[in-house]
């Protein structure tokens, strides 16, 4: 049974074996069944606002494995539980749905329907990885969560550097026709459906990780004319540049993470002649978020948590309007948020948040009260 | 012939590794020797040892035991990590190597940083994500799977080794 081995013959050894794997099992097809969901109560302050509940997200993730290098892998989601016909309200749309063609652990390349890697939530997204019962306004309104549009990129670990990967894409650009001053570049958003792909854009994201820590960045470049006349022909016309740097940091039993993200809209003069619309030419902003976990010092044996945070976010999707559009400062938003999210294990959470919105101008402020369950797996 | 003879052994060794229960996955033969060298030195002789239909690797040096290993796998979001662990005579974890990570998020778990809490670890210890052990924010489920995983084959290559079913 024993025998020495020097390495060199173990090497040449094993590599032959793989060649001929006993059982093929190098190569093993799979399919893959998972989901993650979200149900809300919220109830807004005010004489004729009644508590609303609504299965907010209801999503299917199937992938299947071809082999050690080519993996496919999509989210399906139903929004708001139905979709009937002539009704508004409700979705069903893919939120991802792309092949993985893996290389090395330093390139990947990805190409389908595919998350731009921008902020903390647009790529993970999952109910439990947040505190709060809904995403973050800025993850709405600055950063217009969940952002998925068709290309091709690369993604993988920078060699040498440990801690650090990227991921880079090339996907189709934004459509100004859906720039709003309330959510910025929102419905500019095409989704993988029939898109124009008139102005290719670009984007990306550095991170470096270690344990409790993950610092990154990210960039969106392109136009958004989708060949408008009005706005011009060329690839990059009326461009846009969005600039977002994001920090996790977990110690001990306190967490906190914050995002900052500027997004520059260079023709929005003429995008709001065009379209009579009010898009600011720069939209910005970011949160801090503190949490800690009570049963850090309530059950310190305990791998559940209980996790009470706050949250402050300051954002303005007219942090600067071209001449000739008026500033409304009810979109300069400031929202604080209480609450606490409930962790049995590390992917379900039953959350509850009090939120404070207020605004600049002080009109239409009020106070917010939510529940949520939210689970993935 | 000492050559052909040293294949055969090895041969046997990692066909037993391949059959583990489990072991759906395979790690690269090269990547697997480069971290037996790295963790026991280049010139440690490996053995494979049986333990009902699972396997283990005893890794010693002339006539001194330095260690024992093994090859684990474990599901994460939907693909297999493979990973291996290496404890000393004493069953003190090693070290923790992730040999093959295929998922599109969460590779942080190959990282030096992370892996390194393990070490000087044992099978009564917690081995918890959140107390012994720490995450990566954007890599949960990658952190929860392969320290799971860690967990389960520490506690299997220490209960061997106190029972004497390896040694």
């Amino acid at each position: 049974m024993s025998r020495a081995l020097a390495p060199g013959a173990l090497v040449a050894v094993l590599a032959s074996i793989a060649t001929v794997p006993p059982g093929g099992a190098a190569a093993q097809e799979r399919t893959t069944v998972g989901g993650y969901g979200e149900v809300h109560y919220v109830n807004r302050t005010g004489p004729d606002t009644p508590g609303t509940v609504d299965l907010k997200r209801f999503v299917v993730y199937l992938a299947h494995t071809f082999n050690d290098q080519i993996a496919f892998r999509s989210e399906l989601e139903v929004e708001d539980a139905k979709v009937e016909g002539a009704e508004p309200g409700g979705e069903v749309a893919l939120e991802q749905a792309y092949l993985d063609y893996r290389l090395s652990d330093a390139l990947t390349l990805r190409s389908g329907l595919v998350l731009p890697p921008v902020g903390i939530i647009n790529e993970t997204h999952e109910p439990p990885t947040f505190n709060g019962v809904d995403r973050p306004g800025f993850d709405n309104d600055v950063i217009p969560t969940t952002w998925r549009e068709i290309g091709v990129g690369a993604v993988g670990r920078v060699p040498g550097v440990e801690g650090l990967s990227y991921r880079v894409y090339l996907v189709n650009g934004l459509r100004s026709a859906g720039f709003s001053a309330a959510t910025g570049i929102r419905e500019g958003r095409q989704e993988g459906r029939e898109a124009s792909f008139a102005n290719p854009s670009f984007t990306g994201r550095l991170e470096w990780a270690r344990p409790g820590l993950k610092l990154s960045g990210s960039f969106w470049y392109g136009g958004t004319a989708a060949a408008d006349p009005a706005l011009g022909k060329g690839a990059f016309a009326a461009p846009i540049t969005l600039l977002s740097a994001d920090a996790r940091f977990d110690v001990s039993a306190f967490m906190f993470r914050g995002v900052a993200a500027s997004i520059w809209v260079s023709d929005a003069a003429a995008i709001n002649t065009r379209y009579a619309t009010a898009v600011g030419s720069r939209i910005a902003g970011g949160y801090l978020e503190a949490a800690y976990n009570l049963l850090h010092a309530l059950a310190p044996a305990s791998s559940q948590k209980l996790n009470a945070f706050v949250r402050h976010e300051r954002y303005d999707t007219q942090a600067a309007v071209p001449a000739g559009t008026a500033r409304d400062e009810t979109l300069a938003r400031r929202i604080t948020t209480f609450g606490l999210s409930y962790k049995p294990t590390y992917n379900t959470a039953f959350k509850g948040d009090y939120q404070l919105l207020r605004n600049k101008a002080g009109a239409g402020e009020a106070e917010v009260v939510s529940l949520g369950i939210g689970y993935q797996f | 012939m000492i050559r052909a003879r040293r294949a055969a052994v090895v041969c046997c060794t990692l066909g037993a590794l391949v059959a583990t229960p489990g072991a759906a996955a395979q790690a690269p033969p090269a990547k697997l020797a480069a971290s037996l060298a790295r963790l026991f030195g280049p010139h440690a002789r490996v053995d494979t040892l049986h333990v009902d239909s699972a396997a283990a690797l005893r890794i010693s040096t002339g006539d001194s035991l330095l260690g024992f290993a093994q090859v684990g796998n474990v599901i994460g979001k939907d693909q297999p990590i493979t990973f291996l662990v290496a404890i000393d005579p004493a069953n003190r974890l090693k070290d923790v190597d992730i040999l093959v990570y295929r998922e599109p998020y969460g590779g942080e778990v190959a990282y030096e940083d992370w892996r390194k809490q393990f070490r000087g670890k044992r099978a009564a210890d917690p081995l918890q994500v959140g107390r012994d052990i720490r995450s990566i924010s954007g890599a949960t489920i990658s952190v929860q799977a392969v320290t799971a995983g860690v967990r389960r084959v520490l506690a299997e290559l220490t209960a061997w080794h106190e029972s004497g079913a390896i040694r």
